[in-house]
């Protein structure tokens, strides 16, 4: 919110300069963005007179002499078509700045001296409504007399700087100058000196001139309204036109000026109506009837729900109550009658119909931070006085205000202890008490315990605690001190979840792997490159009812997709190789938890490419993973259908899969743009916490020696030797120490279809030195069970 | 020929014959030549028997003294035909040790796993544990008992994302305050790390996906000072000693007291410059005494017990830290980037 400095001084002393201002505001909770001179930055534009103008032969331009109030005119060539002897002017001096930031200096034009510029109102930046002028039509022409080579800001209205506030969501009351003026006197320590809001009324009455019903005292907490007759529209002063131009708010007229000075002097969004063209001089606050219409200010005409509150004359709903008016009933040049509307709105009601309607007004968003309804009556009598200020017309006697259930002031106690406990700084009893008079409230203190009672337009507080932040904000939070924890101790450290992270997240770094991290949403687009079946949960995955756009509609059920974009991500980045993984959540709305949640899975990805990378290095980092955990597992083929379907395995121990491991199917990868061939390893982290083995013991060190046989075992290529091999663990029994796989040929010499496995087998005991006949025995049923249940037989 | 002078012979012959040679296979040869079971000195000595009885101690004692002498002589050579094979060996080995070559391949963790790590270890020190909770998360953790009721206009601030009515993605880590409050009696001491969610369109300082490190103190007279020390620890140790910290008072609805805390900004140490926008100060979290309404609403006496809490952005430290100006880059998962980290 911008407010000139100017006009917070109305009501607030400021005895320091801008940048100290802000600096004092923003430590005692007033948030400040920045301030900015309204004037950009001009500086050396003053009055002058133009005492001769000469046209120069054909050229558009004229040679002038200036009277700056110098001790000689300056001559100054212009091209301005209004320039004319006797025209008051601003005059750029030699080494002036305009608000763009352009340096005017003394030079020659055509080979004419000119000792300066003289400015149109679009070259100081003083729009119309401020400053009535041509525009870039031509030179700005003062219409009053000024001392001459005096500064022309005051006179444009704009001499002074504009704070930019950034007020917290609990500060409505501070939306607005008083709000601001109320702080500001609090931190700088000066006297507050609010708005005169006496009103000279001409007698009548204003129950004669407009009949008020308010329908929803929910909705509608408070109605009140004053009529205004002979209304004499015009021009509103320079002083209001400058601190509305201040505020970034464009002056109208007399009477929409006082309306939106209002709202910039007391926060209170106020409804001017043309009264003369209210039907049946009647005004109905109700709730819209299901399907009514209302084409509203904007032109658009609006469908409405039952809880949307409107206003109404005596045939129909005119405007929205609290976020825009209707057309007809529009302030105009020949308006006679005005009725000033002051209310206030549930905050609620506006937001939903504010939202429903995808309509937001600067009055809406107040309505929304909350207006108080206490306070609405003084700002409609401020209103009235400004027309008697402004002479816009003649205030009819009496005040319509319908007010069912004015809120009882709110009376607050505290301890002062407890509240310099909570601060932890000695705020003296004293200091707080004088603190919170100088906020409004009424404090007095009896031995601990400090009585507050709490002004209508602070209605964000309810307890000590806020009380503590009154006193503490005011007295300085640069006084608070830092002790370091006290108290009982406490065991602190990482969750076994973060602790399996930690820990697999440093394995894989080792391996090289990096880690990624992707949005936790995805597309079902994204999903269905898959090419899951449509049977598959993850098909269906839980969707974000407000999601920014389709491709982020839905909660990822799987980390693969995004693992699959980002490796083509960086396959078309030129980069050769790459091992990324990512630790995350997936989520399963079909499982949900007892709260009624999505099952949120913690979930390893691995993905990878590059020369150095096949099926088995990524599979060897999925294992490591697993044993690093004491889980050792078996690889079977097979996979989800996203991968190569002969270049996919899982990872089981007891029927347990925790592993899924595979190539990228050609088909998939082409969805993905992938330029090269990639593997794709998936763990659920969740399981493998569930199922780690603590580290126990380490083995004892062999103290017998081991015996190794080799043996070579031809069979066909579809027999599988993982499964092979743990055969051949189950029948070597107990004396196998290790089983080892070091040679696979295919050729000629062992048959087409055919494939002969080279494999070594350590045989040792603890407790003696095998003998021959012991491992030949096991070495016997090792052979047997190759030959009877995988056909693989010894090589002849 | 005497024995004497056969002695003598070999004597000369096998020093010739070990000056000749070059390498230890030829020596071993020799050795066995002459000193072997069937060797030339050897079978000097079985001849002994020819001799006559007188002669033989004599000769026993000439010919024992010329074996070690071949022997210690023979052992010479070696050592020194070893270590001239040895030399050359190594001569004939030698590598370019400048020639450049391929590093192993190491990874590294993600920027914001980095500083997350950094924050825990800190947080973990001062006894703090570290809790994890869910991301889609029901509104009654993050909204109500965090003192936003339904239509409470700051939660259109928060611009959530909702599944449906009930359940939304948690807007803060702010909700594992209440749960930590419902499972645990006080002392409390929590850190919550983790994602969050906010319906900000992507740009280089917005994502709707970021991070966040939620901290709960709840025990007997913890005051806003304790809060200020345990952050001042906190801010010290990710930047250094001669940091300081500045509060401002700032509202949440679950805490009161609240404060924004900045900190002295490292590119200026507190001077002033673009980075802190001329300030000094950069604005790195969000922090309060946990509002007493929450503490009841979480079943915790507000008279008995008082707690701070604060909310710390992830994201705003990394990209600070790795000079990263555009928030996607955390998000892209391009390795040239994440390579270089360390």
């Amino acid at each position: 919110m911008k407010l000139g400095m100017n006009m917070i001084r109305e009501y607030a002393e400021i005895p320091v300069s801008p940048k100290e201002y802000e600096e004092r505001m923003i430590m005692s909770g007033t948030g400040v963005e920045g301030t900015e001179d309204v004037s950009g930055g001009m500086e050396k534009v003053v009055v002058g007179k133009v005492l001769t103008c000469e046209d120069v032969e054909g050229t558009h331009l004229h040679q002038c002499t200036v009277d700056v109030g110098g001790e000689e005119p300056l001559h100054i060539v212009c091209g301005a078509p209004n320039v004319g002897v006797g025209k008051l002017v601003p005059v750029a001096l030699d080494g002036a700045r305009l608000p763009d930031g352009v340096k005017i200096k003394k030079g020659k034009l055509r080979g004419m001296i000119s000792e300066g510029m003289l400015c149109s109102a679009t070259e100081l930046k003083v729009p119309q409504e401020l400053y009535p002028s041509v525009g870039d039509e031509g030179l700005l022409i003062f219409n009053e007399e000024y001392p001459l080579g005096s500064d022309v800001k005051p006179i444009l209205g704009i001499d002074d700087t504009a704070v930019d506030f950034e007020i917290l969501a609990n500060r409505p009351d501070c939306l607005c100058a008083v709000g601001i003026a109320r702080e500001t006197a609090a931190a700088m320590g000066t006297e507050y000196h609010g708005p005169d809001t006496s009103v000279r009324e001409v007698g009548g009455d204003v129950h004669a001139e407009v009949k008020v019903r308010v329908e929803d005292d929910m909705f509608c907490p408070r109605y009140t309204a004053r009529v205004i007759k002979n209304v004499r529209i015009g021009q509103s002063p320079l002083w209001m036109r400058k601190y509305l131009h201040a505020a970034g708010l464009r002056a109208i007229n007399n009477i929409v000026d006082i309306t939106n000075y209002i709202m910039l002097e007391y926060g209170h969004p106020m409804h001017a109506f043309d009264l003369g063209k209210v039907k049946g001089r009647q005004i109905v606050v109700r709730r819209a009837h299901a399907g009514e219409m209302l084409t509203t200010l904007d032109g658009v005409e609006r469908k409405l729900r039952t809880e949307d509150l409107v206003i109404c004359d005596e045939s129909a709903a005119t405007g929205l109550a609290g976020i825009m008016g209707g057309e007809e009933s529009e302030i105009t040049e020949g308006t006679q009658e005005v009725m000033f509307e002051c209310a206030a709105f549930d905050r609620t009601a506006i937001r939903l119909t504010s939202r429903a309607l995808g309509l937001r007004t600067e009055s809406s968003g107040r309505f929304e931070r909350g207006v108080c309804a206490a306070t609405v009556m003084e700002a409609l009598d401020r209103a009235c006085h400004l027309v008697n200020e402004l002479d816009a017309g003649d205030v009819v006697t009496g005040v319509i205000d319908h007010y069912p259930a004015p809120k009882a002031q709110q009376q607050i106690t505290a301890s002062v202890k407890r509240i310099q406990s909570r601060a932890g700084v000695e705020i003296p009893a004293d200091a707080m008490v004088r603190i919170l008079n100088k906020l409004f409230f009424e404090a007095s203190l009896e031995g601990d315990v400090l009585s507050v009672k709490v002004p209508a337009f602070r209605e964000d507080l309810d307890g000590e605690a806020d009380i503590c932040e009154e006193c503490l904000r005011m007295y300085g939070y640069d006084h608070i001190g830092a002790t370091p924890l006290r108290g009982s101790t406490t065991q602190g450290g990482v969750s076994p979840m973060k602790h399996l992270k930690n820990k697999v997240g440093r394995m894989l770094n080792g391996f090289g792997y990096l880690e990624i991290m992707n949005y936790s949403f995805t597309g079902l687009k994204e999903i269905a490159k898959l090419g899951l079946p449509e049977d598959d949960l993850r098909m269906k995955p839980m969707a974000i009812r407000n999601p920014l756009g389709e491709d982020t509609a839905v909660m990822r059920p799987t980390l693969v997709c995004d693992m699959l974009k980002t490796l083509s991500f960086n396959m078309n980045h030129m980069t050769e190789q790459a091992s990324l993984y990512e630790m995350a959540a997936v989520f399963d709305p079909h499982h949900p938890t007892e709260e009624g949640l999505p099952t949120e899975t913690q979930t390893l990805c691995l993905g990878a490419y590059g020369d150095q990378v096949d099926f088995f290095t990524v599979r060897g980092a999925a294992e490591a993973v697993l044993n690093g955990q004491g889980i050792a597992c078996q690889a079977e083929a097979g996979g989800d259908c996203y991968y190569h379907p002969g270049r996919c395995a899982r990872l089981t121990r007891g029927g347990v899969v925790f592993a899924t491991i595979g190539e990228i199917h050609p088909a998939v990868m082409e969805r993905f743009g992938m330029t090269r061939r990639a593997v794709v390893a998936e763990i659920n982290l969740a399981q493998l916490l569930e199922y780690a083995k603590p580290m126990g013991e380490v083995k004892p060190l062999p103290r017998f020696p081991a015996m190794s046989r080799d043996l070579a075992l031809v069979m066909d290529e579809s027999v599988c030797v993982g499964p092979l091999m743990a055969d051949m663990r189950k029948a070597a029994g107990n004396l196998l120490e290790s089983i080892k796989m070091f040679d696979v040929y295919r050729g000629l010499q062992v048959g087409l279809g055919k494939k002969s496995v080279a494999f070594s087998l350590i045989f040792r005991a603890n407790d003696r030195t095998l003998t021959d006949e012991e491992v030949q025995k096991a070495m016997d049923k090792v052979r047997k069970v190759c030959d009877d249940k995988h056909g693989a037989a010894i090589r002849a | 020929m005497s024995v004497v002078d056969t002695l003598r012979e070999l004597k000369e012959q096998v020093d010739k014959e070990l000056n000749d040679l070059n390498g230890s296979a030829g020596l071993e040869a020799l050795r066995v030549k002459v000193l072997g079971k069937k060797g030339e000195l050897t079978a000097l000595l079985k001849g002994m028997g020819q001799l006559a009885p007188e002669e033989r101690p004599k000769v026993g004692a000439q010919i024992n003294e010329v074996r070690e002498w071949l022997t210690e002589r023979m052992n010479q050579r070696l050592n020194a035909i070893q270590a001239a094979e040895r030399e050359a060996a190594i001569q004939s080995e030698i590598i370019d040790v400048t020639e450049p070559h391929d590093l192993p391949v190491t990874g590294s963790a993600h920027p914001i796993t980095l500083v997350m790590d950094e924050l825990i270890d800190c947080f973990s020190g001062l006894g703090f544990e570290v809790m994890e909770g869910p991301e889609v998360e029901l509104d009654h953790y993050n909204f109500e008992l965090m003192n936003l009721p339904k239509n409470h206009p700051a939660r259109d601030a928060q611009d959530t994302f909702y599944m449906d009515d009930n359940i939304v993605l948690r807007t803060h880590t702010s909700p594992m305050q209440a749960r930590a409050m419902l499972t645990r009696k006080p002392p409390i001491r929590i850190i919550c790390p983790g994602r969050v969610y906010r319906a900000d369109e992507v740009d280089a300082t917005h994502s709707p996906v970021f991070h966040q490190m939620e901290g709960l103190v709840v025990d007997e007279n913890v005051s806003m000072s304790d809060l200020r020390g345990t952050l001042e620890a906190f801010a010290k140790k990710l930047y250094g000693a001669d940091v300081s910290t500045r509060f401002r008072p700032s509202f949440f609805p679950f805490t009161e007291p609240s404060a924004e805390v900045d900190l002295t900004c490292s590119a200026c140490h507190g001077k002033g410059c673009r980075i802190c926008k001329d300030t000094g100060w950069v604005e790195v979290l969000g922090c309060g005494m946990v509002n007493p309404k929450v503490l009841e609403m979480c079943g915790i006496d507000s008279h008995k017990y008082s707690g701070f809490a604060f909310g710390i952005g992830l994201e705003r430290i990394a990209m600070k830290r790795y000079g990263l100006t555009d928030m996607r880059l955390l998000y892209e998962g391009d390795a040239r980037l994440l390579g270089q980290l360390r």
